[in-house]
């Protein structure tokens, strides 16, 4: 049996599929001029990003990380410490108003750093980072894997969370922080309704989303995508899976870490809440329904669930989470790599088609931009 | 002098002894074949060459180095390539990235993450295509591979390592017939470029293309010879071919 080639397959095509995504999310201030919805919007390049990295590390790396939260949480505490240190002066009022509130007569020591803006973000990007290479190194190592990785992941995300809450004095618990003013760069301040926030989001995203599509396709993703299947195979072929394992688990935990200091940008707060596991969990899903293997559908899975949970969860309430459970379920029975699966099955039956037309059939393409 | 040498190995698991005092030299572009009953300790012994099992006591040395120590990925990258009893190959992928990951002169993560075919790939693979067969079918899917397909595939991945040797645990379990053959053929034009090391239960097929002949039992060195002596050897015939072959 001889068959075209699926053009869900091309590479070509899937850069075309990307460059028109890109086109449209940057499109989307030409179009809404109010600060809140654009706002929103922006929160939602946040969630992608969140879901790409699942993609990264669940769905290519086969490595199913229940607490993303952790990257995503700790990056946003860093950025929210830096926002809020902007908002205090080293010799009149050096210490943030919750501490005074708790009867802390010195600034903390983890908390010098954050004075410096540049130091701040560096931090909040590093730290996190530095984390997932540490655990990951002690799980891969230990051979952990799979469900007993995801428990392991969930716990930690809990015991941070937990961490988070009994530091009252230092982290304002469960109230969290909410730095007085907006972000300061470059001694202006950097409106989180206006364009400018919109801008540097959406060029996360697309830094991210080219920079990830790349990473999957040299040696090293394709690599990763084998240790998915048989990372026993893989070792005797004389590769250290535990050190790939943890270089894609750290990537993937730098662009949640990414996500976290944008999030905070945008929204000039940050709680325990961010660490919650309901929320990391949440990610896995929106992967799993737009297609963990498409770093793309993970994104769309993204702004699809969250954009439902928007505006269907308000009309629905409860109600939400059961159509949200049961879509779940459906996918996962019916579509294992979600919606970018149907895709791929749909383009798949069009290749196998005896060809009729002269041409190739574009039908399918702009589907996957919308 | 051998390229790789086993002293005096022990392995026990939990108090049981499953290797007792193996040794081994295999001497360079050779084929040996390494024979036994059922329990034997064949497999056990490829585990502890690879680095999967670690052994109780003994080393094991190549080209004088001690790897007894090291882990699988160690001992891969000083030239030990393995084909698994069961085909082990990465069923989501095409034929070709099967080759691809399988081709690993670099394994460095983060210079392997700034490319995206290393060089020298396209000549190696050229070479195994022809050698395996699998010229046509290199962008299909390997999990819709024949089994004897992906029993090829799988010594052609051991290939692409250029490994100084080749173990391949029982490489015609459910081949058919004419795959047998073409085996035996590939196998004897292999050895002389390569040293094997192969894990056989059927005489039939060793008597093709066995240089030399290892004979193990209840964890222990048997025999060690041509075959036509390993077949005479009262010992073994007690304890493996059972009963005299005709």
């Amino acid at each position: 049996m001889t068959t075209k080639q699926n053009l869900y397959h091309s590479k070509p095509a899937q850069w075309a599929v990307y460059g028109l995504f890109f086109a449209a999310i940057a499109l989307i201030p030409v179009f809404v001029t109010d600060g809140f919805l654009l706002n929103q919007f922006a929160v939602y390049g946040i969630y992608g990003m969140l879901a790409l990295s699942i993609s990264l590390c669940w769905g290519f790396g086969g490595i199913l990380n229940l607490g993303q939260g952790i990257a995503f949480g700790l990056a946003a505490y860093g950025m929210a410490m830096t926002m809020q240190m902007q908002s205090q002066d080293p010799d009149s009022n050096p210490i943030p108003p919750f501490m005074l509130n708790n009867s802390l007569e010195h600034l903390p020591w983890f908390w010098q750093p954050f004075w410096s803006t540049g130091g701040g973000i560096l931090l909040a990007l590093v730290v996190p980072t530095l984390f997932y290479v540490v655990f990951g190194t002690l799980m891969f190592r230990a051979r952990v894997s799979g469900p007993f990785f995801a428990i392991m992941s969930l716990a930690m995300l809990s015991a941070f969370a937990t961490l988070i809450l009994d530091m009252q004095p230092y982290t304002n618990g469960a109230n969290g922080i909410s730095p007085p003013a907006p972000l300061s760069l470059f001694g202006t301040d950097l409106d989180p309704y206006g364009t400018t926030a919109y801008w540097i989001v959406c060029g996360g995203l697309v830094a991210v989303t080219v920079g990830a599509k790349l990473l999957t396709q040299s040696k090293f993703g394709l690599v990763v995508q084998a240790l998915r299947g048989d990372p026993e195979r893989v070792r005797f072929l004389g590769y250290n899976v535990a050190l790939y394992e943890t270089c894609i688990y750290a990537i993937s935990g730098f662009i949640a870490a990414l996500a976290g200091c944008l999030w905070v940008m945008l929204i000039q707060y940050v709680s325990p809440a961010q660490l919650d596991t309901t929320f990391s969990i949440g990610m896995v899903i929106w992967a799993g329904i737009g297609g963990r293997l498409s770093l793309l559908g993970a994104i769309l899975g993204a702004f699809l669930i969250q954009g439902g949970q928007s505006y269907l969860g308000d009309q629905f309430l409860a109600t939400w989470l059961l159509m949200l459970g049961a879509f779940f379920i459906v996918v996962v029975r019916f579509l294992p790599k979600g919606l970018a699966g149907l895709l791929e099955m749909i383009l798949g039956s069009i290749a196998r088609q005896p060809a009729k037309h002269a041409r190739p059939e574009p039908a399918g393409l702009p589907a996957a931009g919308e | 002098m051998g390229v790789l040498e086993i002293r005096d190995l022990h392995k026990s698991f939990g108090g049981t002894k499953v290797i007792n005092g193996f040794s081994l030299e295999v001497t360079e572009l050779t084929l040996c074949c390494l024979v036994g009953p059922n329990g034997a300790g064949k497999t056990t012994t490829m585990d502890l060459i690879t680095g999967r099992q670690k052994p109780t006591s003994g080393t094991i040395t190549l080209r004088g180095d001690n790897i007894t120590a090291l882990s699988e990925h160690e001992i891969a990258q000083r030239g030990i390539g393995r084909k698994f009893q069961v085909p082990a190959v990465f069923r989501e992928l095409s034929v070709r990235q099967n080759f691809e990951v399988a081709y690993s002169r670099e394994v460095n993560p983060f210079r392997n993450m700034l490319r995206r075919r290393p060089p020298g790939f396209s000549a190696k693979l050229d070479e195994v295509v022809s050698l395996t067969g699998l010229k046509d079918r290199l962008d299909v899917e390997a999990g819709f591979l024949s089994h004897g397909e992906t029993q090829w595939l799988e010594i052609g991945m051991v290939l692409m390592q250029n490994p100084a040797i080749l173990l391949l645990d029982e490489p015609v379990a459910g081949m058919t017939e004419a795959e047998i053959e073409k085996t035996i053929v590939f196998l004897n034009r292999l050895k002389r470029t390569n040293t094997l090391i192969v894990v056989e239960h059927d005489m039939g097929f060793v008597r093709q293309i066995a240089d030399v002949v290892t004979v193990m039992h209840m964890g222990a060195f048997l025999a060690h010879g041509k075959l036509s002596e390993i077949e005479a050897d009262p010992r073994v015939r007690e304890v493996y071919l059972g009963e005299p072959e005709v």
